[in-house]
């Protein structure tokens, strides 16, 4: 290979992409085929088998399109067109849960992708997602009375983003003064409430380039978005997070809740199967439901336990870092004594004092990573401060905590927003092992953390109840903690 | 032989006097430096103020300034400052008030001529005496010190480990640990103390009468203010002593130390797992940066930081002790074979941080100059790695295994309870729903000094290892 050859393969993202969804279907593939023997019972299993045979599928299907992109990169340069279309074969692996090839299709579809097509489909596959998991509940015994209004709304949605998919990969937006792409993405962004986040996203950006701002707010957004919807760890990672948000809202009017939080005795311990996809717990409660509704407290739980500490360190951080020295050593060493307790040591006696409730939970968690956050605020205030603009403020005569809070904290939150996306996984994990430990949210609760508790008593007879709740666990922490990465190469690619 | 003490004995006094110039520049130390000698400070004092009541230096000062006000050169100064306020006046576009302006040139000015006629006095070798000059001509005297040798020992102490940089820095780092270890101490104690939950009626149950919960509290001292408690609290944690627990009436203390060893062994068996396994790893990844192994190496470990403990464990247990049958599902000490699983679990989540600031603070030291130096010299590119660039990178790795090693102590009891080890983690989680005060104070405060210990020992050897920081100290 030329140097210019090799120099086309690694600059190529769509060669990049498709390698990794590659090796992610190999590897769901040979887990599914795992699964499909059961050794200790000598039984074959049908749904896993088809699960293995569907993946299987795929990833012969995506080596033979990594090959094309790979040929036509060795010898013409670029992508051919014959290998995009080719590409486009994956869209309906979404069908058996393949997201990755699925936005990896999507992603072929257009030479030069834009942030807003990105965006527009991957809010589809979010989309898709929910009415999916939605559609589950057809097979309950009865299903809630706003059952048909939501879902019909939801499909509705769908339908609007295959439109918008369909226009964004047609169509390129500028920067410039534009009435229907401002409705349109005032629409959006009312569409934002309904959970599916992108839309949020999108909505916004469609607003900052079509009504008439100055050009460096359009480039900074620009500059932010282009970097994290071309890092397909860090997209796939939002998906799951926005996916599991909008679920939560979405369960409102889709899912029962005295499925997942009433005992029905009838139905104790039931294995999984289309009525219950993961199966009952020994009080006859649905284990899916219950992971379903356990996604909103988790994500309350971390949201808030992120942003109260945030904010109170975060603040706390920056006096110290601006003001005098005295001041900074008070309150330094005063959170030193914060510091020296690991987190959830400090949340286990809070609890203990305190007694185990979800606002305790809650407090207790952030208490613990106030220091933290103070450090980090402290340092990046203490850098930004000798810079030349807070400086000519100073000449300028400005106040002190108009400097502090117009000039300085601004400048030095992308760090604190980086560690947020890492704490906020913390916290996940954090929260479901103090329910676990019976330290957490009130054990009726359907929180993941609770749900695994009850399934780590039957590990031995029926080990999916522990399983499953751990998985939503791990994609959930592990879809922030890719997010976070690609926000930090974007945001401070010095910083780790 | 006697010119010899003599000898060092001016050195010695040299150096206190250095270091007691360097101390009084900052208040607060200042009065540090009184209060520790204040039995030599009370007799120097008194001396200074019979014999150097009226010196001709302040007559002097007096003299010079009256002769400077009255020279045109203070209506120059007058004027200047005046004209400084009215061009920021009108530059702000604000009213420009006559009297703040004269009181503001005045002021000024009076400083500004304090400054030259000192600076004049100077130039005529004339110095000012005050006390803190006259204390530091004593320091000098030999017969001074060895007077005041017996009364000022605290203050020669702290002079002297003033004087040496390293030694003090950690001496302060000394002193912020038992800083942080009392208030440690106070602070879950307050916590516990104003916990709304009455340990004599988890206890006793809710049939016991009052008496009987009285009774309960005088014997365990709960009746006591809170002053009183948290005196005791703190002199039991000091002296290893806090009691006996609530429930079951043990020795606190010996359930504590009969815990806390296999609780540190599988931390320590976990970190040496952790550093033993990543810092290869994070080396592969950032030598083959951007390739295959790097992407899935790096994968993985996001991966490990994502797994909960607990659940981990119970995959585990599921697959090695239930389905396989290789390991033993509980933890018992006559067999070796059952700790493999929890020091495994328990050190995931710190082998993926390691791996992942390994990569990562290589990659940051790969494009100093000194590795570019290192290739324009002809070196090979396997010593650059190994001596440049990784042994640049150890040091926020270091930084980190100390910061790690705490969070592992305070995770281990979730590890604890999936394996069924009675370590101190699991130790405290029992006794957290009554709550029994001594036994959850105990746990939490001795774990919060070991981890002190530990980072303590991390930034001495940092400070020893780091050539940045010892140049550093030495500039201050």
């Amino acid at each position: 290979m030329s140097t210019q050859q090799v120099f086309a393969l690694k600059q190529s993202e769509e060669y990049k992409q498709a390698q990794f969804t590659f090796v992610i279907s190999i590897a769901l593939m040979v887990i599914f085929l795992f699964n499909v023997y059961d050794f200790s019972e000598d039984t074959w299993s049908m749904g896993w088998g088809i699960f293995s045979l569907a993946y299987l599928l795929i990833s012969v299907l995506q080596g033979i399109i990594t090959y094309c992109i790979k040929r036509d990169l060795l010898t013409e340069g670029t992508i051919q067109k014959r290998s995009r279309i080719l590409g486009a074969i994956q869209l309906p692996s979404i069908l058996v849960g393949n997201v990755f090839s699925t936005a990896f299709a999507f992603r072929m579809l257009r030479r030069k992708p834009s942030i807003e097509y990105t965006l527009s489909y991957f809010m589809l596959i979010a989309q898709f997602l929910i009415v999916g998991v939605s559609l589950f509940n057809v097979f309950k015994p009865y299903v809630s009375d706003k059952f048909m209004m939501t879902m019909t709304v939801l499909t509705l949605f769908l339908i609007m983003d295959i439109v918008l998919v369909l226009y964004f990969n047609r169509n390129d937006v500028v920067h410039q003064k534009n009435n229907k792409l401002k409705w349109l993405g005032i629409a959006l962004f009312l569409r934002g409430v309904t959970g599916n986040l992108f839309g949020f996203i999108l909505g916004y950006s469609l607003l900052v380039k079509s009504t008439n701002r100055d050009a460096s707010a359009v480039d900074k957004w620009n500059k932010l978005w282009n970097k994290i919807t071309r890092n397909f760890t860090a997209m796939l990672g939002l998906l799951f997070v926005i996916f599991t948000f909008a679920i939560s809202v979405a369960s409102i009017g889709t899912f029962v809740y005295s499925f997942a939080s009433e005992n029905n005795y009838e139905a104790m311990l039931l294995e999984p199967s289309l009525m219950h996809p993961f199966g009952t717990d020994n009080f006859g409660r649905d284990v899916f439901s219950r992971i379903i509704y356990g996604a909103r407290i988790s994500l309350i739980v971390g949201v808030v336990t992120t942003i109260i500490p945030f904010v109170i360190g975060g603040g706390l951080g920056a006096v110290a870092g601006y003001f005098s020295k005295s001041l900074d050593n008070v309150i330094m060493r005063i959170l030193d004594v914060l510091y020296a307790i690991p987190g959830i040591l400090l949340a286990i006696a809070i609890i203990a004092a305190f007694g185990s409730s979800t606002t305790n939970l809650i407090i207790a968690l952030s208490v613990g990573s106030i220091p933290t956050y103070a450090r980090t605020m402290r340092a990046n205030v203490m850098m930004v401060s000798n810079l030349e603009y807070v400086e000519a403020a100073k000449a300028l005569g400005e106040s002190e905590w108009k400097i502090l809070f117009q000039h300085v904290v601004p400048n030095s939150l992308a760090p604190m927003i980086v560690k947020a996306t890492f704490t906020i996984g913390g916290a996940i994990i954090a929260t479901s092992s103090l329910s676990f430990l019976g330290l957490g949210v009130e054990p009726h609760v359907p929180e993941w953390g609770n749900v695994l508790r009850v399934g780590s008593e039957y590990l031995e007879t029926h080990p999916y109840l522990a399983i499953f709740p751990g998985i939503a666990i791990i994609l959930l922490v592990l879809s922030f903690n890719f997010f976070g990465d690609g926000l930090r190469d974007s945001l401070d690619p010095k910083m780790d | 032989m006697p010119s010899q003490t003599t000898k060092s004995m001016v050195s010695t006094g040299g150096k206190l006097e250095k270091s007691y110039r360097h101390i009084s520049e900052s208040s607060m130390q200042t009065i540090w430096l009184v209060i520790l000698g204040l039995p030599v400070h009370i007799v120097s004092w008194i001396y200074y103020k019979i014999n150097f009541r009226h010196t001709t230096y302040q007559k002097q000062l007096h003299k010079q300034i009256e002769m400077m006000r009255h020279s045109p050169k203070y209506e120059e100064l007058l004027e200047r400052y005046r004209k400084q306020y009215r061009s920021k006046k009108e530059y702000f576009n604000e009213p420009i008030l006559e009297d703040e302006m004269e009181q503001l040139a005045t002021q000024l000015s009076d400083e500004q001529v304090l400054k030259l006629a000192k600076a004049e006095l100077a130039n005529q070798n004339m110095e000012e005496m005050n006390y803190h000059r006259f204390f530091q001509d004593c320091l000098q005297n030999k017969l001074f010190l060895v007077l005041s040798f017996i009364p000022g020992i605290f203050m020669y102490l702290y002079l002297l480990i003033y004087s040496n940089p390293f030694i003090r820095y950690i001496a302060e780092r000394i002193v912020m640990t038992i800083f942080v270890i009392v208030s440690v101490t106070i602070f879950v104690f307050t916590m516990l103390y104003f916990s709304p939950t009455d340990p004599a009626a988890n206890i006793l149950g809710e049939a016991a009468t009052m008496e009987q919960r009285e009774e309960f509290n005088r014997q365990y001292g709960l009746d006591q203010p809170y002053h009183v408690q948290l005196w005791h609290a703190v002199k039991g944690i000091l002296s290893f002593d806090l009691g006996y627990s609530y429930t079951g009436n043990e020795d606190v203390m010996t359930s504590i130390a009969n815990r806390f060893p296999i609780t540190l062994i599988i931390a320590l068996w976990s970190l040496l797992m952790a550093i033993v396994i990543a810092i290869p790893i994070g080396m592969i990844s950032a030598a083959r940066m951007n390739t295959f192994w790097d992407y899935t190496l790096m994968f993985i470990a996001l991966i490990g930081l994502s797994i909960p403990n607990f659940w981990q464990g119970l995959i585990f247990i599921l697959n090695f002790s239930i389905n396989w049958g290789i390991l033993p599902a509980t933890y018992s000490p006559s067999n070796w074979l059952s700790i493999i699983m929890p020091v495994i679990v328990l050190g995931t989540g710190l082998t993926a941080s390691i791996a992942r600031m390994t990569r990562s603070s290589i990659l940051e030291v790969i494009n100093e100059d000194y590795i570019i130096t290192a290739k324009a010299k002809g070196l090979k590119p396997g010593p650059i790695f190994v001596n440049h660039a990784l042994r640049n990178a150890m040091i926020p790795i270091i930084t980190l295994v100390g910061l790690q090693f705490g969070g592992m102590l305070g995770g281990a009891a979730v590890t604890e309870k999936v394996f069924n080890i009675s370590g101190i983690g699991s130790y405290i989680v029992d006794k957290q729903f009554i709550p029994d005060i001594p036994a959850v104070l105990g746990g939490v405060v001795y774990i919060a000094i070991v981890i002190s210990l530990v980072n303590l020992l991390v930034d001495i050897l940092y400070a020893l290892l780091n050539p940045r920081i010892r140049s550093q100290m030495k500039n201050v």
